[in-house]
């Protein structure tokens, strides 16, 4: 008789792919918390409703529903129809249109095409046509949508506060230009954002033309201008640094987090990802930071150091590399320097051995000296013109930054414009420019939000003008490679905003103050070229050519030879850019506000920082902080709070031990704390501007940590959803690839299925869960059988897909409080373990400073044996016949068995009508567990009623192809089945009477597919051979997540291949990825040692059966 | 000892089987037949704004069904026309008539003609024109002759049951493509061989039309 042996054996010493330090530390409560299928908790009915109360409620609805039912007999109430009067042209309704549009961005722009259902927006994608994209977009782009449809977002015109019409700010915008188009603008000064459009610059041009006395400045907390400031100085013209990593062979990064933080993360995420490709090109990472971000998780070699000391080490890579005077230069600032000797020689020599296909980049919070020295390194390694491409930037007649407009307004000033931006907020703290404002006489604010600055307090007047969504509004911009694009509106203004376009056109005195005729007049060509430029959505051929500026070695030295780093010594306050909210200007969009960091994993605030080491130092050391799990509500994080100060300025917020952070670093993320913000974004987390110094905003040194009596609950998700102990992700270094690249498909007991699996008696196998299509094989189609590819060497975790997921299919944002429960709603989210040596001792007391990072998307994984569907009381949950796992939620009566039985656990509940919920998302003064029940949905009978006028806003967000599910029924990713059945639609309508009804192969995407910037994700048809997915199958990485429970899911990872430098390695003694380690140590296996005895005793020939 | 029941309720649990067999069977059947929509749609036929009639003008006049409802092939939709649309021939024809004020006074308002709806599908069922026209299935079979009702009704059940009867024998109800606005046709085709041709397998798992 055959059974099923055990298969996975326990680590002998905790677990060592870990998701966080608790889990690390395996503590029992820590255990029995996971053990538990939903937190406790998650299964309690709100408090405050006795049973009494239940049959009073449920009594009244059913008397309700009689006499609604005997009032309006057996039928439904009538309704109509409404055609249009006079049909407009190329409309057809119930269709879809497209538009090319763009999203402006600080540092270049998206290029987009928004869907149109019925003339509202519903999803933006990126747009494929454009010559520098794949139709990928960032994250913001996708949540930009939500935008759009914010209720909080401000709707009116006001004075001091009060309401007053269109007219009369137009009035007042009119008397400004006259009174100051006469005196050549003496008193006025405009402080704006940045962004790339040329006919913002026009205007830019004519405003220092026609006022020259008045004053443009210019301020984004989080400013990306350093990288065109540097470039312009190292090769002595105006030019803007635009890499290829597609090119890269190796690839230096000091703190730059191309794939997150720093500009254009679509556009690097689609390089690097490229040149990633497992073989002899692929490229290879070296990441020289302070954070652990997404950057540092990809890094073949990680050196942690603080962000003071990044010019140290990068000096010293450079003294290696470079020649001369400058080599002089910089063995002078690798003084001090905390990197070894061997590992910066290492990696010069190696990227000196790579023929030029280099990229040194540095990061935005880097001092200008580490840019030079990373031009330098580029110079001399032959990089610029390849990897490095220089494009001519025309500098705007601007009068400085955020420094000078305050002391402008302190001189006094008659009239401050302030365009976009919300400096009151997010200003260096030390220049006080809510002081430094209240002094002007008048104050014209255009912004997106009634926010801290439209709100502040001066001595004269402030006039607010609400500022239009992008796609609203007719304007250009140049994306980061130069391509012209447009920003043209879907939709009339919602709530009445302007264009910044207008707005200046106005305090001009222009004749032309529509954007449309602004931005037409500025486009260069006929009506033809306009229509095209607008359906193509770029301007074919108008990237500038790069320039080939020689590096100014004479101006780099100048500036090297006397420049000193700032000392290294105390702690190091880091404010990096957020990785959802950015730096405050997403802080009241749900979608990111829930959307997981993708490194902590923490929703909807921010927290302070801190590495292990550091926190021993100050008596916090990770588990050993946490209070008791029993006595937490569900095992959540109830985290130390604990006070920053630096420079006699002061936060509060709750302490994260933050593995791989560098030591004695502080890092706190910019964008929380509002205090003038929409119902969203109130009161999540703290305001770190409130330690941003003006002379270096990113980082000071000199703070002191001080814990409060005060605890706060922090909500992440990382522990949610736990895969204990199996070789969930595989990976390898690449030379262990290169000699058994098909070393995924040997490890865990995928090798061994099918003859532990029970055989009946004629020898075929009997699957633990029912195969659909073995029972009924006439149910299988002939045409379709979907599946799909992941491929985890390409993914970087940016968090894109779970964005697009969630706008494409209605995902409802559920609150803090919910997510502390462990309800989230995320069909698709990303897994991130953490990996170590295990040959260090692991307790609770010693935890892994430098982990490994890796990163896997999970979401339903379309098992053809699919264990949820055995389970299923009402059969709400079955198989189609292509190979989709799908829900109907209609049969679903919420036994949430499913959920249980699914290995993967990514089925998700409706605990509520979230949908409905009131859009404070829960977070209600006070405690969070209290007011549970307070802002959610309660029924007809409830509270809430939800009758506002602001939900008819919310609504239009809405997939309409895609039910919106309610309380009570379980959903999970459904492969976008819309997007399926719309294409077969579509291919059916072109057979009509042929049978050519199969549906070309990519012309389905996914969601999360088309908006992947690496192209990790493959989607297709399983039966077409010659699909990329099929391809993708066949890939000796191949492999499945749990293949050994026989479920045979549709979705496979392609497994991962890190590209080590072996001279590093052997210093670092990582002769192979840690998880790898991981297994071997307590598997006593390695796919690359055969040791033969584990594989007798299977007869192959059996193989054959499954 | 007197005995505690009388004798008449020696019968009694009997007849309450009996009776609650009876109210049970009755409560079932009258739910089977009136709560279906065989019973609560079929038949439905309000009154509309305009006194249209598909009997002149598809049966009469020979107006094709896309004439009018122009996007059915195209779109999961079958619009109902846009006044601009019964203009164009009343621009000319019964210009004065007065059962044409509101189309009218549409036109030239700018608003639209409240029609009433009769065919619905749940929000939650995809039902989708443009691929059963497009694959020979005629508007007949869920909309019933039309083309000879003087103000429309509710022919069909439309029921989920309704649906899946055909999904599950397409070969009964398809047609040449060609033929899908003539409702009146009666010419018989070897629907199996059409199925076979055309490979026409129409879905009968929930994700078909529920999404």
């Amino acid at each position: 008789m055959k059974t099923i042996p055990p298969v996975c054996t326990e680590p002998e010493t905790g677990p060592k792919y870990w998701r966080s330090l608790d889990h690390l530390a395996d503590r029992p409560e820590y255990r029995q918390w996971v053990e538990r299928e939903f937190p406790a908790g998650a299964s309690i009915a709100p408090e405050g409703e006795s049973r009494r109360e239940w049959m009073k409620l449920m009594s009244a609805s059913f008397l309700l529903a009689g006499v609604g039912g005997m009032a309006a007999g057996c039928r439904r109430p009538e309704t109509h129809l409404l055609p249009f009067a006079k049909q407009p042209e190329n409309y057809t309704h119930g269709g879809w249109q497209y538009f090319a549009t763009s999203m402006p961005a600080r540092a270049g722009a998206v290029p987009l095409i928004v869907k149109s259902s019925d003339g509202r927006p519903t999803k933006i994608e990126g747009n494929p046509l454009h010559p520098d994209s794949n139709g990928a977009t960032d994250l913001y782009a996708q949540a930009a949508l939500l935008n759009l449809y914010d209720p909080d977002r401000s709707a009116r015109h006001s004075l001091n506060g009060n309401d007053v019409k269109v007219e009369k700010v137009r009035d007042a915008l009119a008397a400004l230009a006259k009174k100051f188009g006469s005196s050549g603008g003496e008193g006025l000064v405009l402080l704006a954002d940045r962004n790339t459009s040329p006919s913002r610059a026009a205007l830019q041009a004519k405003w220092s033309a026609k006022l020259p006395k008045a004053k443009w400045f210019s301020y984004e907390p989080v400013d990306f201008d350093i990288h065109r400031e540097a470039a312009s100085l190292a090769f002595g013209a105006d030019v803007t640094p635009h890499l290829h990593l597609e090119k890269a062979k190796r690839i230096l990064s000091l703190d730059s987090d191309f794939i997150g933080a720093e500009a254009d993360a679509a556009h690097h995420i689609r390089g690097y990802a490229r040149g990633r490709k497992p073989g002899d090109d692929m490229n290879r990472l070296y990441v020289v930071e302070s954070l652990f971000s997404l950057t540092g998780g990809q890094a073949d070699h990680r050196l942690r150091v603080r962000p003071s000391d990044v010019v140290r080490v990068a000096a010293q890579i450079a003294s290696f590399i470079l020649k001369g005077e400058l080599a002089g230069s910089c063995q002078r600032l690798s003084h001090d320097s905390p990197a070894r000797v061997e590992w910066a020689k290492a990696c010069a020599e190696d990227l000196k051995a790579a023929g030029g296909a280099v990229a040194v980049v540095a990061g935005y919070s880097q001092p200008l000296a580490v840019h030079l020295i990373a031009h330098a390194i580029n110079a001399e390694l032959g990089a610029i013109g390849k990897t490095v491409q220089l494009l001519p930037t025309p500098s705007l007649p601007a009068h400085g930054g955020i420094v000078e407009a305050v002391t402008a307004l302190k001189a006094g000033v008659d009239t401050l414009v302030i365009l976009g931006g919300n400096p009151v907020y997010n200003a260096p703290a030390d220049l006080d420019f809510a002081g430094a404002l209240a002094g002007a006489k008048t104050v014209v604010r255009y912004g997106y939000y009634e926010d801290e600055t439209s709100t502040a307090k001066t001595k004269g007047d402030v006039w607010h003008i609400p500022a239009a969504h992008f796609l609203e509004s007719w304007g250009d911009a140049r994306t980061s490679d130069g391509t012209l694009v447009p920003v043209q509106p879907l939709i009339e203004p919602l709530l009445g905003g302007w264009t910044d376009l207008e707005l200046l056109a106005r305090l001009l005195g222009e004749a032309k103050t529509s954007a449309y005729d602004i931005v037409r007049s500025n486009f260069k060509g006929d009506d033809q070229a306009w229509k095209q430029f607008l359906h193509d959505g770029y301007l074919k051929d108008s990237a500038p050519a790069p320039v080939s500026s020689s590096f100014s070695l004479a101006a780099v030295l100048k500036f090297l030879s006397p420049w000193n780093p700032a000392s290294a010594s105390g702690l190091e306050v880091v404010l990096h850019r957020d990785a959802k909210v950015d730096d405050g200007r997403f802080t009241n969009n749900g979608w990111l506000q829930e959307l997981p960091d993708p490194v902590t994993k923490i929703v909807w605030e921010n927290v302070v920082m801190i590495s292990p080491a550091t926190g021993k130092t100050l008596g916090l050391t990770g588990p050993e902080s946490k209070t008791d799990y029993a006595a937490a509500h569900s095992g959540q994080y109830e985290q130390q709070v604990i006070e920053v100060t630096v420079n006699g300025r002061t936060i509060r917020g709750p302490v994260w031990i933050q593995p791989g952070l560098a030591d004695n670093v502080i890092a706190l993320g910019l964008g929380y704390g509002r205090s003038v913000v929409g119902r969203v974004g109130a009161g999540s987390g703290f305001n770190a501007y409130l330690l941003m110094n003006s002379a270096n905003r990113h980082w000071s040194s000199g703070a002191t940590l001080k814990p409060i009596l005060k605890k706060a609950m922090v909500a992440t998700v990382q522990e949610h959803g736990l895969m204990e102990g199996r070789p969930v992700i595989r990976e390898a270094n690449l030379d262990q690839f290169k000699s058994r690249s098909d070393f995924a498909a040997h490890m865990d007991l995928d090798e061994h299925l099918p003859h532990y699996v029970p055989h009946r008696e004629d020898g075929s196998i009997k699957n633990i869960y029912q195969h659909p299509y073995q029972q009924n094989p006439f149910t299988k189609s002939e045409v379709h059988q979907w599946g799909m590819t992941i491929d985890l060497s390409s993914c970087v975790g940016c968090g894109a897909c779970v964005m697009a997921c969630q706008a494409e299919n209605n995902i409802p944002i559920v609150g803090k409080d919910q997510v502390i429960r462990g309800r989230e709603m995320h069909w698709l989210r990303l897994d991130r373990y953490y990996s170590h040596d295990p040959s260090q001792a692991i307790t609770g007391e010693h935890v892994s400073e430098d982990p490994q990072m890796v990163i896997q998307p999970m979401f339903c994984q379309h098992c053809e044996a699919a264990p949820c569907e055995s389970v299923c009381p009402v059969n709400a949950t079955v198989h189609d016949e292509e190979g989709l796992n799908v829900m109907a939620y209609n049969r679903c009566i919420g036994t949430r068995y499913c959920s249980n039985n699914c290995p993967f656990k990514v089925r998700r509940f409706n605990f509520f009508d979230y949908n409905k919920r009131e859009i404070s998302y829960g977070k209600t003064e006070g405690n969070l567990f209290l007011n549970v029940e307070g802002p959610l949905y309660h029924g007809p009978l409830g509270p809430n009623k939800n009758t506002e006028p602001q939900w008819e806003i919310i609504k239009l967000v809405k997939n309409p192809d895609v039910s919106v599910r309610m309380r009570g029924v379980m959903e999970k990713c459904t492969f976008c089945v819309q997007r399926i059945e719309q294409a077969k639609i579509a291919q059916k309508n072109i057979a009509r009477d042929s049978s050519d009804v199969a549906v070309k192969d990519g012309t389905i995407k996914t969601a999360c597919q088309q908006v992947c910037p690496a192209e990790a994700i493959q989607f297709g048809n399983l039966l077409d051979p010659k699909s990329k997915v099929s391809e993708l199958k066949k890939d000796p990485r191949n492999y499945s997540v749990l293949g050994f429970l026989d479920i045979r899911p549709r979705v496979t990872y392609l497994a991962r291949v890190r590209n080590p430098n072996p001279e590093i390695a052997k210093l670092e003694n990582r002769t192979m990825p840690d998880s790898l380690r991981d297994y071997e140590s307590f598997r006593h296996e390695n796919p690359f040692e055969e040791t033969g005895e584990s594989h007798s005793g299977h007869a192959p020939e059996k193989k054959g059966a499954a | 000892m007197p005995s505690i029941f009388p004798k008449w309720t020696n019968l009694l649990p009997l007849k309450l089987a009996v009776a609650v067999a009876c109210l049970g069977g009755a409560a079932t059947a009258g739910v089977w037949y009136y709560w279906t929509p065989k019973y609560s749609r079929v038949g439905y036929q309000p009154k509309q704004p305009v006194a249209f009639s598909h009997a002149i003008h598809a049966d009469q006049l020979g107006v094709d069904c896309r004439y009018c409802h122009s996007a059915v092939e195209r779109s999961w939709f079958s619009n109902i026309p846009a006044s601009s649309t019964c203009m164009n021939c009343h621009s000319l024809l019964l210009k004065e008539d007065p059962k044409l004020a509101l189309v009218r006074d549409s036109y030239q308002s700018g608003k639209s003609i409240p029609w009433v709806q009769l065919h619905r599908t749940p929000d939650f069922a995809y039902f989708n024109h443009s691929v059963h026209v497009n694959r020979g299935i005629s508007c007949v079979h869920c909309h019933g002759q039309i083309n000879h009702m003087e103000e429309v009704f509710h022919a069909k059940p439309l029921s989920m049951g309704f649906c899946l009867d055909c999904h599950r024998a397409p070969e009964e109800k398809i047609r040449p493509v060609d033929l899908v606005t003539q409702l009146d046709w009666a010419g018989a085709v070897d629907g199996k061989k059409l199925v076979h041709d055309w490979n026409v397998k129409p879905g009968q798992s929930c994700s078909t039309c529920h999404r």
